[in-house]
Order: C-alpha cells, then structure tokens, then sequence
C-alpha cells in the first residue's frame, strides 16, 4: 500500500506517545521468533526490494530485537521511525 | 586508536578459571579508560542469570560476582546473546543489572567502530 503521507525523517524511534497507527508502510513483514544473523538478512534482503524513502513494519518477537534493530538502522543508514518494542513493532524507511 | 575493547567470553561454570579471567582483563580495560564490552555467549550467558555465578571463586581471583558488579558499577556494557540464551531455556526476567540480550547486530556495530577484541 502507498504512503498516504510521508513520515518525517530521523535515524532514532519516534518519541513515546506516537502510535503505530501514526505510520504507513508499504511493505510488512513479521519475523516471528527470527533472531540475530538470520533476522538481519533476511531484513536487508526485504528493505533492498523496498524504494527509496519507503517504508518496512516489522514484527520481530526476538528479545535482542530492541537492541539489534536501532543498531542495524545505525549501520545502514536506514530510518527507524518508530518502535514499539513491548508490542515487537519496528517501522523502517529505505534510505 | 578507537578507545573500544570487547571482551567476548563463551565459558562460565564449564571454565571456571576463563571465566574469572576474562572479567579480570574487562576491569583492566574500564580501568584504563576504554569504553568496554563483555559479549557472552554459548555457555556463558549463563552468567547473566541471578544468583548463578554467586558460588564461582578461582582460587587466586576475586569471586566472579564481585568482578562482575564492580564491572558493571564502574559502567561496562554487558550484552547476552539472545539465541544462546533462549536455546538454554533461561529466563529473561532473571537477567542480572547491567545485562542486554542482544542479537549480532549490536555487536557487530560495536566492533564495527574499530574495537579491539579479546577472547576467552
């Protein structure tokens, strides 16, 4: 689904008090219990299919989730929007 | 020089003597300034759980578990392997103050930034 809006930009997770609601995607992807290496690639293999300035939500169940899924953004200079980790949600936008 | 340095530790009660050790030269490393991180993982993550290591003392070592807060008060970054972890079945609400279950990611951007990297 198209972004009906584009989400502002910023390399860290939306201040607490936005919801996921707040943020369109253009493609989902839930990775279950998908954890560590296995998560990152196959992460970076969906948000290459995704166009610039698109949007990924992922479900990702696995505890180092929260502390994996900033880094990665960090790394690869991709944007995490928002995160939710309690609710395992993490909007991120191609660079 | 990058002022990083990873301790990557994967023995806890199966090596008792790595173990303490490797938490000697972490302190070593805080004490002398580098932004310093322990990575557990196989059988060390067991070391993250409560009350776990608190009957491990190598003999000519300071117990493990005061080597362990020490680290930790003084501001060490501890990160658990999550898989490690969840394939032993151990409980994430038991983890000690300081720890976080983390995924390669997290490691890799550490290292990443030109850490120096130790292994035990």
């Amino acid at each position: 689904m198209p972004l009906s809006s584009p989400p502002s930009l910023g390399g860290e997770a939306t201040p607490a008090g936005a919801s996921a609601e707040k943020n369109a995607f253009d493609s989902d992807w839930d990775a279950g219990d998908l954890a560590c290496g296995e998560l990152v690639l196959e992460l970076r293999l969906r948000m290459r299919k995704l166009n610039t300035g698109q949007v990924l939500r992922l479900t990702a169940l696995d505890p180092g989730a929260p502390a994996d899924i900033p880094a990665w953004c960090r790394m690869t200079s991709h944007h995490l929007l928002y995160s939710d980790p309690a609710a395992h949600l993490y909007f991120i936008q191609r660079p | 020089m990058s002022g990083k340095f990873c301790v990557s530790l994967t023995a806890a009660k199966n090596d008792t003597d790595k173990a303490t050790v490797a938490f000697v030269v972490a302190n070593a490393a805080l004490g002398s300034g580098q932004e310093t991180l322990v990575f557990l993982s196989t059988e060390a993550v067991r070391l993250a759980v409560k009350g776990y290591s608190d009957d491990i003392h190598e003999e000519g070592f300071a117990p493990i578990k005061q080597l362990m807060d020490n680290y930790i008060a003084a501001g060490g970054q501890l990160f658990v392997c999550s898989p490690c972890f969840k394939k032993r079945g151990l409980d994430e609400t038991q983890l000690i103050d300081g720890a976080l279950i983390v995924g390669g990611a997290k490691l890799v951007e550490f290292l990443s930034q030109g850490a120096a990297s130790l292994s035990f």
